[in-house]
């Protein structure tokens, strides 16, 4: 079966000047994620040949053997030492290690590879049925096929090249039919999946296929090990310690959210639960949550934001999607306190116009990423390399650029891991060896032998994450700016530990 | 502390006043048309949004002047668009009952927004919030009495409220085409009858309420983030208290309506919350009440205002000068041919369902069973509508109390899920019984707008409710439904399913026919054909009309839980949302909402048309082609929308549903051609 539907990757999504993530993007996003705390060794396989991935390096790409056998714990041991983030080391220029490509074994039998490709599907919702108004589908499918144009340009992996077999816009109402049309498809290997709803998860899940998602499929994503999701399966109503930190240098915080939307619901209560647990230690309180706005904000935020006024808040956590932030802004202006609070904004990375547009009403807003952003310092780094093949592919819209290009480096990272004989299972297994995962330093590690369930607010550590990371950007003129030190863009800490302690600033390159 | 309140009191009511002024707007919208059409018209966010569509497209995206911008969107576009509307359409519908022409508004309001999209390119672009019809509107703000402060946009919608509100009154009191309009509306042919071209009045009154919608939706569109036809939708929905308000004949009323009901929520909203931190009794309110008052008004307005229940339409006087249209069940067909055509459609069924059963994969599997089980849902709008005569807009809602029914059961106490749906059917049926006494004395349009109103109040309250919506959060996961297993069938597998899915759609569709031709759906029909005369008769309209929203509620609620435990989840908003009901209706009544037939193929119709006919499946079957060929496929799903539209206009002229008017076309046709096989007769003194 050929490709259905290319969609328009690059220039029409540019000219939709998207905003931000969906709700539920936004909320699993800024979801909990503590951890155990441990530091556990990346790299995918045992560095047979892998090249020593140090903070004073771009990490590699997962180097892997011709039969790379599963990370044991003398391996991880061993690397442990050179891999784990640490907090001084400086980015220098040094060149990055030519990326692993693997070799070619002839195999038949396997589902979506030949012996010249190997055959992905992209599943999304497409402009048409995408009410939010955002660049979803044609983005993802862009950060996947700029990740793919960039390994292709290499040689491929294991001697073939990555190829998108098939593009499905799931309309919204058919994400479940997709799924089933696309696991029954023989002539495909892995999905990318970035729908707005996730029906037929179950199905993704059940179908062994390895298959790499986004942020906000936590829910129907958890417990299945074949299923990836950018920084493994998070907790959606867990306290966040890194919320805390979010609101460093405010005093008095409010929290909005949808009445209609449990995963806005459980956004505001975990603000409440966290700011009620670690506020007082941190120096900042929370002074008023409404969890009971109606979507779409037909009444405007008038009395809110006069409450919020009257209590004496200087920052906004907004548990909204980005069009209703644009409300509120109008709102804090028109009540005379825009210069006098800042918005936590959900989401918006990558969409210059809509910052460079709303420039006076965002000025000094904050805008949490989990990912090293192009503000930080990428010389050497896997984001440098990001940079370069997503706006070869025709430019950053938006967040979902990059989740794509996550979900498709990880792909190869497992394809890899898995060795020349590969098939859906042994490249599931191999990555779930993974144990420090951190996409070349591009995120927080993922240690995805434990990181498929999501932690609970009961137990954090056992599922958790290693650290709790996100970079601050803040909005002057219309553009972004990093905050803090661009050698050290991940502001962290370790859930793991109960009590407030101030975070960290990290690197994982 | 009293100088304090009264200031928050002061503020409330000017915050509210922005909202409330939109609200009166569509208020006004809506009375307008229903003064000047008689067509309770759902469709006009769909107007204003086509409106709003090119004055964005026109002003800010191809950098017109304000001026002319406005002038094609809302001065030409609007009035033309009213113009065809009525032409094509709504002139056709004089003589209908209102629900026809509200059937017909739901279907324009899918398919105008997706014609524009299409025609314009135009796609919802998160971010860009609207410009108004004067610069910088939305940045400079003018604070009169130091309390809260107006935007010039919402300064302009206000003063155009209060403006069309007296002009529209003023024309409809003292101007000659005023008083034309409401008696084309009452009357056509007793206004021809003095003189008066009614076509030409009927064209005059929708290009004027089109211009309004199109006025209203580039004064409305500033106050969203997002220019989406979704967000005009739910203003609309809102704003029918407003025009409840004023029995949607009263502008004024109607206006006071739409500004009250945002003033209200206002209110609500400023007072509730600072009062619930030392009442926590109040916290229930403020989770609950604040988002469900526009139903809450609404459906108290319905049920316990007086002149609602008084506000039949105006008969027509002269409506019985026509010659009855001819009866489609004079040409019924012979016994031999009805039995020929049903093994004729059972042998097509049981090959598809073989084909099915043996070739088709998890994908079509899905879709099939999709349309097997919603069938199961349709049936009862066959109980509710085709039997019991009523338009009722929450069928989701039945259908949600199944599948959350069986949710809960299962997952709080383990029971088996076919004990589930009984208990949801039965839970359903108590629902739709007690949902109907207040409505007992409504009729036609009023009992649309209250059932629309229940669904809302379940959509913005009881779903959030854990007992009821259960917690769909990354801990507790999707709300997930097993499989039923009865003795040694596991239906977990598909094909399994299935078949017993079918089984079920053949027992209900069965149950719904017997209750069709028993006592009980006799007295439904009677009832539905003329109230007084079943009265005096003895049947009481009361007992039937409970007895047809338990009866169809139950018949929604199997479905709705067959269909969760089908997707093995509870996917509310993809398949319960008060907006799919709407569909679901449009597509049975379109198809044939008096038989079961009618509503399997329509649930046919939902599931399978487009990845059979959109997708280009069909075509690529016959051209044996492995790709979808030609290359046009798959269409885009807005077709989807345009096609349902123009069923409805379908429906319009033929209300008895496209498959009964086609059996009746036959057997006509098959008429005509016997007659003409008759020998004539020779004329007398011809040799």
């Amino acid at each position: 079966m050929g490709v259905r539907f290319q969609g328009r990757p690059d220039g029409r999504c540019r000219q939709r000047r998207l905003l931000g993530l969906a709700v539920g993007g936004v909320f699993a996003l800024t979801a909990c994620s503590n951890s155990t705390g441990s530091e556990s060794a990346e790299t995918a396989a045992p560095a047979a040949t892998a090249a020593p991935a140090t903070t004073t390096a771009a990490e590699p790409e997962p180097a892997v053997t011709e039969a790379a056998p599963p990370l044991t714990e003398a391996a991880s041991a061993a690397t442990e030492a050179a891999t784990a983030p640490t907090e001084a080391a400086p980015v220098t220029e040094a060149t990055p290690a030519a990326p692993e490509i693997g070799e070619f074994v002839p195999l038949s039998g396997v589902p979506g590879v030949s012996d010249t490709e190997i055959r992905y599907a992209v599943l999304s919702t497409g402009p048409a049925a995408n009410a939010l108004g955002y660049c979803l589908l044609e983005c993802y499918q862009a950060g996947v096929q700029a990740y793919f144009d960039y390994y292709n340009s290499l040689g491929g992996v294991h001697g073939r090249q990555l190829v998108i077999g098939r593009v499905d816009d799931d309309e919204l109402g058919n994400t479940q039919v997709k799924i089933l049309e696309i696991v029954g498809d023989d002539s495909i290997f892995g999905t990318l999946a970035a729908p707005l709803q996730y029906a037929g998860f179950a199905d993704l899940g059940a179908s062994g296929m390895p298959a790499y998602s986004t942020f906000p499929a936590a829910a129907d994503a958890n417990g299945f090990q074949n299923m990836f999701l950018p920084l493994g399966t998070a907790c959606g109503n867990c306290p966040r310690k890194l919320s805390v930190a979010t609101a460093d240098s405010l005093i008095r915080v409010a929290s909005l959210g949808f009445g209609v939307s449990q995963a806005s619901k459980d956004c505001v209560a975990n603000a409440v639960e966290t700011f009620k647990k670690w506020g007082p230690a941190a120096g900042v309180e929370l002074v008023y949550s409404n969890d009971t706005l109606a979507f779409g904000l037909a009444n405007g935020l008038g009395p809110e934001v006069t409450a919020m006024k009257d209590a004496g808040v200087d920052g906004v956590l907004l548990c909204m999607d980005q069009n209703s932030a644009l409300t509120l802004e109008q709102e804090l202006e028109r009540q005379g306190i825009g210069d006098d609070v800042t918005v936590v904004l959900p989401q918006g990375y990558g969409d210059t116009e809509f910052f460079a547009t709303n420039a006076d009403l965002l000025e000094g807003d904050i805008l949490p990423v989990v990912y090293r952003p192009f503000e930080a310092d990428i010389a050497g780094t896997e984001s440098e390399v990001m940079k370069e093949w997503l706006f070869k592919a025709g430019g950053l819209v938006n967040d979902y650029n990059i989740q794509g290009w996550m979900g498709a480096k990880l792909a190869v990272t497992g394809l890899l891991a898995a060795g020349p004989e590969f098939d859906r299972g042994s490249v599931v297994a191999a990555t779930n060896t993974i144990t420090d995962y951190t996409a070349s330093g591009l995120h927080q590690p993922v240690d995805w032998s434990r990181q498929h369930n999501a932690p609970t607010a009961d137990d954090p550590v056992t599922n958790g994450f290693v650290y709790d990371c996100s970079v601050y950007l803040i909005v002057r003129g219309g553009k972004l700016e990093l905050t803090g030190d661009p050698s050290k863009p991940f502001v962290c800490l370790e859930p793991g530990v109960a009590e407030w302690t101030e975070p960290t600033p990290m690197n994982f390159a | 502390m009293l100088a304090a309140v009264g200031e928050d009191l002061f503020r409330a009511v000017l915050q509210g006043a922005p909202p409330g002024t939109v609200y009166a707007l569509v208020a006004l919208g809506f009375v307008l048309a229903y003064k000047t059409s008689g067509v309770f018209n759902l469709a006009f966010g769909a107007q204003a949004f086509v409106s709003a569509v090119v004055y964005f497209t026109t002003h800010t995206e191809w950098g017109w002047p304000i001026v002319p911008a406005l002038i094609v969107s809302v001065f030409l576009l609007a009035p033309l668009l009213g113009i065809a509307l009525d032409a094509l359409i709504f002139r056709h519908l004089r003589a209908s009952p209102p629900v026809t022409g509200l059937v017909v508004a739901i279907g324009l309001s899918v398919a105008l927004p997706a014609i524009a999209s299409i025609v314009l390119d135009f796609q919802p672009k998160g971010g860009a919030t609207p410009e108004g019809i004067i610069p910088r509107g939305a940045n400079v703000y003018y604070d009169v009495w130091g309390v809260y402060s107006f935007s010039r946009n919402e300064l302009v919608a206000m003063g155009v409220a209060v403006a069309a509100t007296l002009a529209l009154a003023a024309l409809f009191r003292f101007s000659a085409i005023g008083l034309q309009m409401r008696a084309v509306v009452e009357s056509p042919r007793m206004t021809e009858l003095n003189g008066i071209n009614a076509d030409r009045v009927s064209a005059a009154a929708w290009a004027l309420s089109s211009l309004f919608a199109g006025l209203a939706g580039v004064l409305i569109a500033p106050r969203f983030s997002i220019l989406a036809p979704g967000e005009f939708f739910n203003i609309v929905v809102i704003a029918i208290a407003a025009a409840a308000v004023g029995l949607l004949v009263s502008l004024p009323r109607a206006f006071a309506g739409g500004l009250g009901l945002g003033i209200v929520i206002a209110l609500f909203n400023t007072f509730v919350p600072k009062w619930s931190n030392d009442l926590p009794w109040l916290k229930a309110i403020q989770n609950n009440l604040t988002p469900a008052i526009p139903f809450t008004v609404l459906f108290a307005i319905l049920v316990f205002v007086p002149a609602v229940r008084r506000a039949h339409r105006a008969t027509d006087p002269l409506s019985g000068v026509d010659p009855p249209p001819s009866s489609q069940l004079t040409l019924a067909d012979e016994p031999r041919l009805v039995w020929r055509r049903r093994i004729m459609g059972a042998v097509a069924l049981a090959v598809c369902g073989v084909i099915v059963l043996t070739r088709g994969d998890a994908a079509w599997l899905f879709l099939v069973t999709q349309a097997v089980v919603l069938g199961i849902v349709y049936l009862s709008i066959t109980v509710m509508t085709g039997l019991g005569g009523h338009i009722s807009l929450c069928q989701g809602t039945f259908a949600a109390v199944g599948a959350f029914t069986v949710f809960q059961l299962a997952d709080r106490f383990d029971l088996p899920v076919l004990v589930g749906v009984v208990i949801g059917a039965l839970i359903a049926a108590a629902v739709g019984g007690l949902l109907s006494i207040p409505l007992l004395r409504l009729n036609g349009i009023w009992i649309a707008i209250a059932t629309l109103a229940f669904a809302y109040f379940f959509d913005a309250v009881m779903i959030k409710f854990s007992w009821v919506g259960g917690s769909q959060s990354a801990a507790g996961g999707a709300l997930k439904v097993p499989r039923p297993v009865i003795g040694p069938w596991d239906f977990a597998n598909d094909r399994a399913f299935l078949i017993f899915a079918v089984i079920v759609l053949a027992l209900v569709a069965l149950a719904v026919t017997v209750f069709a031709n028993s006592t009980a759906g006799r007295t439904l029909r009677a009832v539905r054909g003329s109230e007084l005369a079943a009265q005096s008769i003895g049947i009481s309209p009361a007992r039937s009309r409970v007895l047809a929203f338990a009866v169809s509620a139950a018949v929604a609620s199997t479905g709705g839980a067959l269909v969760a435990i089908h997707q093995e989840s509870v996917g509310y908003d993809k398949n319960f949302s008060p907006f799919n009901a709407l569909f679901w209706l449009v597509l049975v009544v379109t198809m044939g909402a008096r038989t079961a037939r009618g509503a399997i193929t329509a649930a046919a119709a939902f599931s399978l048309f487009a990845p059979l006919v959109l997708n280009g499946s069909i075509l690529a079957w016959i051209l044996r082609s492995p790709e979808r060929v030609p290359s046009i496929f798959p269409l885009e799903s807005k077709w989807m929308l345009i096609l349902f539209g123009l069923g409805t206009i379908q429906y319009a002229k033929h209300p008895e549903g496209v498959l009964e008017r086609m059996r009746s076309d036959a057997a006509a046709k098959r008429q005509r051609k016997a007659e003409r096989a008759a020998p004539t007769p020779s004329p007398a003194g011809v040799a």
